[in-house]
């Protein structure tokens, strides 16, 4: 049950600023699809307090959110809506958690082990009960109580620009990582664009590829149950070891960027957009951001990551959850917002980009292009009981950082020459930590 | 006014505590109690926001002192180390030769004091273009005719961390020669009038005048870039986060507190770090007071 | 001969000036272009390449209205005075009491002062936070003031710099006009001290200016935003306005810059030595 959006746990004493990044991930769920009833809360206006909701969104805060604010009022005339947002949300909530004022409605901060979500959230129903209501909701249960519904559902795969693969000659999407790196090389030699960009510098669109660890293991599986009890997380043919090695195979036959080290993701959204830039790896949230900045948006697709298994899966992920703090003294008027944000406000679907995980909710127009085809969509299968968060502790233990940018910066680094490292030789290291901290861990 | 029929014995003493108790209090609260309570978590395995944590004796320090990826990072720190002393150099020789007959004179004080008033936000904007390829660096050497220099700034592991050298001793020596050109010119005209008289020339007004009259300043604007070569941080971190070989133990601890949450592990390097700082002052203390 | 060699180095002076202006000045020409280009041409020129329009002020509309730059600079006006007047205080208080007597702990205490420069305060802001709360100040403008009056020691050592070079025999005259420390600090010291205070102003207000993460972390409400948070409205997790980010560290830089031009004549002017006279 890890995954770390955007996990840039960073913080900054001088000035620093914060390189805020969101990615997005997965989680699991059973994925059942009973339709359920939407939440009805009692009448709007018997509810009054002051509520203080705290956001990543720096960006629409003021704007879009004001919006919501209003909106919610008409239905909720007795409470009041205040926002904070934070630029580097991870780190500095985090911080804020020491304290008894973390808001009232916020964000789950991704790091926080799910066996302490307890201490700080307050529980919002039955698991059983929500169910029927919500998909997406086993990331943050805890002993049958849930803690946290999730404000989108990502799906991740590649972002590309359909011209620019036209154009090289690539007339139907790449299915295996072979077919894959045959287009990229094509699209190199035709010399109008960058076949792939990993933004390297901002660091974190690189972890956007361990959430197609699901794709290239071709089994929902994987990260949550093979992965947590194996000692071979990245030996050669395991799905670590497949999934990284595209990236290091793209950087060494130099199908990335010039120069990683100075790419700017603003930029690179709009030469993806513009077919400067062939593809890049990232989750749903990203594509109508890609498409407002292109003059042709039907030119902007979405294809699942390249994989030899027999299945092709489209991993669904929770986006960050949303959550009522265990201190706030207003916790019915918390829970109204936290209703209506997620079934009427529709931030899921715009500004969030996903899917909505109310049970039932239409799929968004990116996906229904592969309805009918052998793409599936599916959740991850939550942990073991008793192994909840163990993947999540492995990765703390060892430093491996499964969801931070470091390892794959590495991998780049080696594969354009930087480092005498052989891939191989990587693989072998993060492999030994892996099995090490996997042994710590279970002796504690 | 009963103050004033005091005792000066007295009035001393009443006037150091009064005068010393706030500033006392603040740098107690603020600065000491902050590094005791990490001293109390370098010996446990908190993770920065549980309510519930284990004592671990001295496994931290253990992981740091057998482990040498924590330590490797510290070359990094020569390059800052090198640039303190560039920048130091190139504060004085601006401070001294502006406090002196120069046109434009408030011009350039202003010039060279402006990037001490950019926000960190701009500063990684501005780099990022200047270094890019054909960015702002690459297109100047063009113009120059030196094409044949330019290259990957932050591409080049071994180029990398002199661009960021460079770039700090950009953001930081206006600061230091604003501090000394407002040292030198406590000096008073009068002497440097005496010393004409007496047939000084600039570079024994600088050795004799200058020099001992800012030393104390000298001094702390050393130390400080000092310590700020070994716990160098933001510059490293706003532009490349410390990848491609620029990592910094600073940055190592942030990660390691932040990104791997262990609080306990990273309080521990940060009292190593402290400790490396307080000897190498203590050290160049000795080594200045030797001099003299 | 003489001439000649005066004559190079002067040329050499000129032009270690120019080449240093130049060096400061391109890179943020860099940024005052882009504040004025578009979105759309922001994406496609390179930096050095000048805005085709050079009166497009939409940036700037949009960072001051939306960025609500005005609320901004009274929180940060607020902030900036009070530390200041504090660390002023402060500052030379202290100074005053460690350059003019020699007590029992006079040395521990200065090497108390400087220890703390030497903290680096990245890796303890955990423990900041939890003395802030116990505070129950977390949420207000006395956070951020608090910190800057307490971890931030440079004031103290400019004020020393400068009362070494105010002679002790002005305090000795003082004395002997029957003063009271009280007066001598008050009355003498403090207003020579004059060159030493803009200096201070200046340094510690463009820090408490620029510095972001301290209002970030201490301040989240929106009512207490400041000038360096406002900046980062515009960058939000999915993406940056980079030419509206420009316009808004233009805005930025510009009251700052006229506080400089308009002290800086006070920064540069020794007089403590001429009182002496």
């Amino acid at each position: 049950m890890k995954r770390r959006k955007m996990l840039l746990g960073l913080m900054s004493a001088l000035l620093v600023f914060a390189m805020v990044g969101c990615s997005s991930s997965k989680s699991e769920d059973t994925g059942s699809t009973n339709t359920g009833t939407t939440g009805t809360a009692a009448t709007g206006k018997d509810l009054k307090g002051d509520i203080t909701v705290i956001t990543q969104k720096t960006d629409i805060v003021d704007t879009v959110f004001k919006d919501y604010a209003q909106k919610f009022k008409q239905e909720y005339p007795n409470i009041n809506v205040k926002f904070q947002a934070l630029s580097d949300y991870e780190g500095q909530i985090k911080v804020r958690m020491n304290s008894s004022d973390y808001g009232d409605v916020l964000l789950l901060p991704t790091s926080i082990p799910l066996a302490d979500t307890p201490q700080f959230f307050e529980p919002l129903g039955n698991y059983d009960d929500m169910k029927k209501q919500y998909n997406g909701l086993e990331e943050r249960t805890v002993d049958g109580k849930v803690y946290g519904i999730p404000t989108t559902i990502n799906f991740n795969g590649l972002v590309y620009n359909k011209k620019v693969f036209a154009d090289a000659g690539v007339t139907e999407v790449p299915k295996t990582p072979d077919q894959f790196l045959a287009a990229l090389q094509k699209i190199k030699d035709k010399g109008a664009a960058v076949p792939l960009y990993t933004n390297y510098a901002a660091g974190w669109p690189l972890t956007q590829w361990e959430a197609d660890l699901t794709t290239v293991a071709g089994n929902v599986d994987y990260v949550n149950i093979t992965q947590a009890n194996t000692d071979d997380n990245f030996v050669k043919g395991s799905p670590h070891y497949e999934l990284y090695k595209l990236m290091y195979d793209v950087a060494q036959k130099g199908l990335i960027e010039k120069d990683p080290t100075t790419t700017d993701w603003e930029t690179s959204k709009a030469d993806l957009a513009n077919g400067k830039i062939g593809t890049m790896v990232l989750g749903s949230w990203a594509i109508g951001q890609i498409q407002g900045l292109s003059k042709t948006p039907e030119d902007i697709g979405f294809m699942p990551f390249p994989t030899n298994a027999e299945k092709v899966i489209m991993p669904l992920a929770d986006d960050y959850t949303i959550g009522i703090s265990s201190k706030s003294s207003n916790k019915e008027a918390a829970r109204a917002w936290i209703d209506w944000f997620i079934n009427k406000s529709t931030y899921p679907t715009t500004e969030g980009g996903g899917m909505s995980p109310a049970v039932g909710a239409e799929l968004p127009a990116t996906l229904k292009q592969f309805e009918g085809t052998d793409v599936e969509f599916k959740f991850q299968t939550p942990a073991k009981a008793g192994q909840e968060g163990l993947v999540d502790k492995i990765d703390k233990d060892s430093e491996i950082g499964l969801w931070q940018p470091d390892f794959k910066k590495r991998i780049i680094e080696a594969a354009i020459g930087n480092k005498k490292e052989s891939y191989d030789d990587i693989m072998k290291d993060l492999n030994d930590k892996w099995k090490a901290s996997r042994a710590s861990v279970a002796s504690e | 006014m009963v103050f004033k029929n005091m005792s000066y014995k007295n009035q001393r003493k009443l006037i150091i505590i009064a005068f010393s108790l706030i500033p006392v209090v603040l740098l107690f609260t603020f600065a000491y109690l902050p590094v005791i309570n990490m001293f109390k978590y370098s010996f446990t395995n908190w993770n920065g926001y549980s309510d519930h944590y284990k004592w671990v004796g001295f496994k931290n320090y253990k992981t740091i002192f057998t482990d040498p990826k924590y330590f490797t990072v510290f070359k990094v720190s020569l390059y800052y180390f090198v640039a303190t002393f560039v920048q130091m150099g190139l504060a004085l020789y601006f401070a001294t030769i502006l406090s002196f007959k120069v046109r434009a004179k408030n011009f350039f004080k202003g010039v060279l004091f402006f990037p001490s008033l950019l926000n960190g936000v701009a500063i990684g904007f501005i780099f990022l273009f200047f270094f890019k390829p054909d960015g702002t660096l690459d297109t100047i050497l063009n113009f120059l005719g030196l094409s044949s220099l330019s290259q990957g700034w932050l591409l080049n592991p071994n180029i990398i961390n002199v661009s960021l050298a460079g770039a700090s001793i950009w953001r930081y020596m206006g600061f230091n020669f604003i501090i000394f050109l407002g040292a030198i010119s406590s000096v008073g005209k009068d002497v440097y009038e005496a010393s004409d008289i007496d047939g000084a020339n600039k570079w024994h007004q600088f050795r004799h005048i200058i020099i001992p009259s800012i030393k104390r300043i000298v001094q702390l604007n050393l130390i400080l870039g000092i310590s700020g070569a070994i716990s160098a941080f933001d510059i490293p971190y706003i532009m490349t986060g410390g990848s491609n070989g620029s990592n910094t133990f600073v940055i190592q601890t942030v990660d390691v507190a932040f990104k791997f949450s262990k609080l306990g592990l990273a309080s521990a390097m940060a009292v190593v770090l402290l400790f490396i700082v307080v000897i190498v002052t203590i050290l160049q203390n000795l080594l200045s007071k030797k001099e003299d | 001969m003489y001439k000649l060699k005066y004559t190079a180095a002067s040329i050499f002076k000129y032009l270690s000036l120019i080449i240093a202006a130049f060096v400061v000045l391109i890179p943020i020409v860099v940024v005052l272009f882009a504040s004025l280009k578009t979105g759309q041409e922001y994406a496609n020129s390179s930096p050095l390449q000048p805005p085709t329009d050079w009166f497009n002020f939409a940036n700037y509309k949009k960072a001051f209205i939306d960025g609500k730059m005005l609320l901004g600079f009274a929180n940060t006006i607020f902030i900036v005075i009070v530390s200041i007047v504090g660390a002023t205080l402060i500052g030379s208080m202290i100074a005053f009491v460690l350059s003019r007597f020699k007590f029992r702990g006079s040395k521990l205490l200065m090497g108390a002062f400087l220890l703390a420069t030497l903290i680096p305060s990245v890796t303890t802001q955990v423990a900041t936070f939890k003395i802030i709360d116990f505070l129950h100040l977390v949420d207000t403008r006395f956070a951020p003031i608090l910190l800057y009056l307490g971890t931030d020691i440079i004031a103290v050592y400019i004020f020393l710099q400068f009362l070494d070079s105010i002679s002790e025999s002005l305090d000795e005259s003082a004395m002997l006009d029957g003063a009271s420390y009280f007066t001598i600090f008050f009355r003498i010291i403090l207003p020579l001290l004059a060159p030493a205070i803009v200096t201070v102003i200046i340094v510690k207000g463009v820090n408490i200016y620029n510095d972001f993460y301290t209002p970030f972390l201490y301040m989240p409400s929106q009512e207490l935003q400041v000038v360096s948070t406002a900046l980062f409205k515009f960058k939000g997790p999915y993406g940056s306005q980079w030419e509206v980010i420009s316009a808004a560290i233009i805005i930025s830089i510009i009251p700052i810059t006229i506080a400089f031009v308009s002290l800086q004549k006070y920064i540069y002017n020794g007089f403590s030595q001429g009182s002496v006279k």
